[in-house]
């Protein structure tokens, strides 16, 4: 039970962190949340990603949004554009999860990722 | 320009079900490079897009194969949603290039440690056990 509850107040403070690079970052946070729960909880891939799906069902960016939204920093217009396509290639993506080698495409999306970051950070330098 | 939004929205959807993650990461560098968006503008517009449950459906087909921990999942999202007040404070009076750079040393960080997930395999870490008895 002692240890069930120190997993529980693990899990909350993870969490928490991914919720400051979520507010900082206007991102979900799936993408810190995932690799935590595998490297630190021993969470398998798949269970994993599924946890950090329950996560991002309320709306736990509502307090980070309204910091944004005060300051003039949201599009309205292209969040809404963009909700339909995201929801509907979720189930795309979940259902192809299933069938495919996860492990290739997280390598491509790796890649992916670092260019992007390593593009942005490059471009924030020269500006 | 609606078309371009259109169907970005349908590629992050499909990172969101086959990665589990809330597709903000993509979608903020997108929208700064393809729709010229400034950088507080493309992660204030992400979160407007996060509101709405858009991972209700990839979470579904989760849930059908026993893939999902609910009691961490609630947890998690107590603690997002406090961390992300903080995050948002933190953001906000930042400059945009600053934030930008950030950014972009955050990506690179979440690559290294996807990147070491997904290169296991070698028995060193319960992480790669793990990935092998899930199949």
């Amino acid at each position: 039970m002692d240890s069930l509850r120190a997993r529980d107040v693990g899990i909350f403070l993870a969490a928490a962190f991914c919720g400051i690079a979520s507010g900082l970052f206007g991102i979900g946070g799936g993408i810190l949340l995932v690799p935590m729960l595998v490297l630190l909880f021993s969470f398998g891939q798949h269970r994993a990603q599924g946890t950090s799906l329950v996560a991002l069902i309320p709306p736990t960016g509502l307090l980070a949004f309204v910091a944004y939204a005060r300051a003039g920093y949201v599009s309205w217009r292209t969040g809404l554009l963009l909700i339909p396509g995201v929801f509907i290639g979720g189930i795309a993506g979940a259902w192809l999860a299933k069938r495919i080698e996860p492990r290739r495409m997280r390598q491509v999306f790796v890649m992916l990722l670092f260019l992007l970051g390593a593009w942005q950070t490059v471009s924030a330098i020269k500006h | 320009m609606t078309s371009v939004i259109l169907l970005l929205g349908l590629a992050v959807g499909v990172l969101v079900g086959l990665l589990g993650i809330g597709g903000g990461v993509v979608l903020v560098p997108a929208m700064v490079y393809l729709l010229g968006m400034d950088q507080h503008l493309a992660q204030g517009t992400s979160l407007f897009m996060l509101l709405p449950p858009v991972g209700l459906g990839a979470l579904r087909e989760y849930w059908r194969v026993g893939q999902v921990d609910l009691r961490a999942g609630i947890l998690s999202a107590a603690g997002i949603l406090a961390g992300g007040y903080a995050g948002g404070l933190i953001a906000v009076p930042l400059t945009s290039r600053e934030l930008k750079g950030l950014f972009g040393g955050f990506l690179m960080l979440g690559a290294i440690l996807l990147w070491r997930k997904s290169s296991g395999e070698g028995g060193r870490s319960p992480v790669a056990v793990q990935d092998v008895a899930d199949g």
